[in-house]
């Protein structure tokens, strides 16, 4: 069933694993980071981010690293969530995939300005 | 009283979903409307999450997996048999008239999301693409031309003061000045597009592979007075749990020992790593280092890993730095007590990712004859990097220092290190191995 969920990966789903790629962050936290890498573009709710992140760990492509606190706020206890090897392997070739697929939209001359 | 209605909202999502996850949806919930204040943004989170309400019962009630479709004809998605609840059929009304009141009011204030969090978010800069940027007015327009002049004006300053050869800095900033000029900014909007063009823009005259200009969505820390400490603490987190990318240490076959290790972090953070695994190959009668996943850090903890090949403190690289014009050396510290590793035959893994503070080892160790290097050319930067903050959100990566070997008087900024014997990275283990016990076997008999 999750494979079915993870199998093409959903935007958000790859937007989450690469938010941890750096660290591990908790839900606000991963929140926060795909905003961040998405210019604002993708604000995850709690059902996205929280099935999200059940369907990813069933798959063990990331885990979860137990509750600790917040060093931010230094006093909420949160659970954190940590990218697995196969997490990144997967996130290396969705990657890998978008790259080909930019490869051919910058062939068809579809984007404009160099710094993609 | 809004947290009230938030929690009795949660209580429409699938229980399966409250179960697991209801109390962190609700300390989601209190860390926005903790950080998103203003009537807009209010709404904006309210809409994000009824529309992410709406979304979940959806998919709660989506078929889990389609039929199989008949020989000929359609396929049919079929909805489960059960009707949804009650509750669920309430929320969908909800949520209609919630959009159509929404609606015309999003219509007139169009313009862009207002920004994200960030505790002091400035006005807003405009993370539309170039479409919505031809939809905004002139004023906008002209806004945004006054906010790239001043950011251009600000990245030309530090690279003249701080880029480490100063006629480069020179021709970095003319390129961007022409490009401005030109227009060709205006092809992106500001924030990370905006940040990426003008890196670009200067790589493509520098080759300098550490300069770096990058857009944050919250407030970029302040480098002036030297590391944010939130940084440290975030690094030393990091480190520790990576093992300060200390990622193997073994001993092989013929007791030669292994030492992969992907960065070389302050010993300040971790000197004791370091040590420890290096005590654990004390035995060993060669030793090989893999850095090819090496992405550098610290010349100090370079040092403090050549240390080990030397019975005495020797003298690695000169390292200058253009903001104070000044040259300093860099010796590896005296030798730990009982360490047996200096006359031992070392070799040094290297590919093309190989790269910075990863390059500085192998390239020491190749002037002083100290290692054979098995692989890959590396990467080739070899420049030093000081950060610094330009407005509230940018960060610019002013590479502004180099290493100046005292045997080749040169670093290896763009040509890479040449390894001693040239082969695939993948094979390079393999054939340091070789290497080494060929050594090892012409030692003992010829003794």
């Amino acid at each position: 069933m999750p494979k079915q969920k993870l199998d093409p990966l959903p935007a958000a789903a790859f937007q989450i694993l690469l938010s941890l790629a750096d660290e591990d962050l908790h839900g606000y936290g991963i929140m926060r980071q795909v905003a961040d890498q998405t210019g604002g573009r993708m604000r995850l709710g709690p059902g996205t981010l929280y099935s999200s992140l059940q369907a990813l760990a069933e798959e063990k492509l990331i885990q979860e690293v137990g509750a600790r606190e917040d060093a931010d706020s230094g006093t909420e206890r949160r659970r954190y969530y940590r990218l697995t090897s196969a997490g990144r392997k997967l996130a290396r070739s969705e990657a890998d995939r978008l790259a080909a697929l930019l490869r051919v939209a910058r062939a068809k001359k579809i984007l404009r300005g160099g710094y993609v | 009283m809004s947290e009230k209605l938030y929690a009795w909202l949660l209580r429409l999502y699938p229980a399966r979903f409250r179960a697991a996850f209801g109390d962190e949806a609700l300390q989601l919930y209190r860390d926005r409307s903790r950080d998103e204040t203003g009537f807009l943004r209010k709404l904006r989170l309210w809409l994000d999450l009824l529309a992410d309400l709406a979304v979940t019962l959806t998919r709660d009630y989506t078929p889990a997996a389609a039929p199989a479709p008949f020989e000929t004809g359609p396929s049919l998605l079929l909805l489960p048999d059960q009707s949804p609840r009650t509750a669920a059929m309430l929320f969908g009304s909800l949520i209609s008239l919630a959009t159509l009141v929404a609606l015309p009011f999003l219509v007139s204030h169009s313009g862009g999301y207002p920004q994200i969090p960030g505790p002091s978010a400035p006005r807003a800069l405009a993370f539309a693409d170039a479409q919505s940027t031809s939809h905004s007015d002139a004023r906008n327009w002209s806004a945004d031309t006054a906010d790239r002049k001043r950011i251009i004006a600000a990245v030309i300053a530090n690279l003249k003061e701080y880029y480490v050869y100063p006629g480069v800095a020179r021709k970095m900033a003319a390129a961007l000045e022409a490009h401005e000029k030109n227009g060709d900014d205006e092809t992106v909007s500001l924030g990370a597009p905006f940040a990426n063009l003008l890196a670009t823009q200067m790589r493509d005259v520098s080759r300098d592979k550490h300069l770096r200009l990058e857009y944050s969505l919250s407030p970029a820390p302040d480098y002036s007075q030297g590391p944010p400490p939130d940084a440290v603490a975030r690094f030393r987190r990091e480190m520790k749990q990576q093992n300060c990318t200390f990622e193997k240490v073994e001993i092989l076959p013929y007791n030669i020992g292994y030492l992969k290790v992907n960065g070389f972090p302050d010993p300040a953070i971790c000197q004791s790593s370091a040590l420890s695994a290096m005590a654990k190959l004390n035995d060993a009668s060669a030793i090989i280092f893999d850095v090819r996943d090496n992405h550098g850090g610290s010349p100090r903890m370079v040092a403090l890993l050549a240390s080990y090949l030397f019975d005495r403190p020797t003298h690695l690289t000169d390292i200058f730095t253009r903001p104070n014009n000044s040259t300093e050396q860099s010796w590896t510290p005296p030798p730990v007590p009982g360490n047996k590793l200096a006359d031992k035959p070392a070799y040094v893994l290297i590919s093309s990712s190989t790269f910075s503070g990863g390059e500085e080892f192998p390239y020491d160790l190749k002037m002083l004859k100290r290692a054979r290097l098995v692989g890959e050319p590396t990467a080739g930067a070899a420049h030093l990097t000081s950060a610094h903050r330009i407005e509230d959100h940018y960060t610019f990566f002013v590479p502004s220092g180099r290493p100046i070997n005292p045997v080749s008087k040169t670093d290896w900024e763009g040509a890479g290190v040449q390894p001693d014997v040239k082969v695939d990275a993948s094979d390079a283990l393999a054939t340091a191995q070789k290497l080494a016990l060929d050594r090892l076997q012409s030692g003992r008999s010829s003794k």
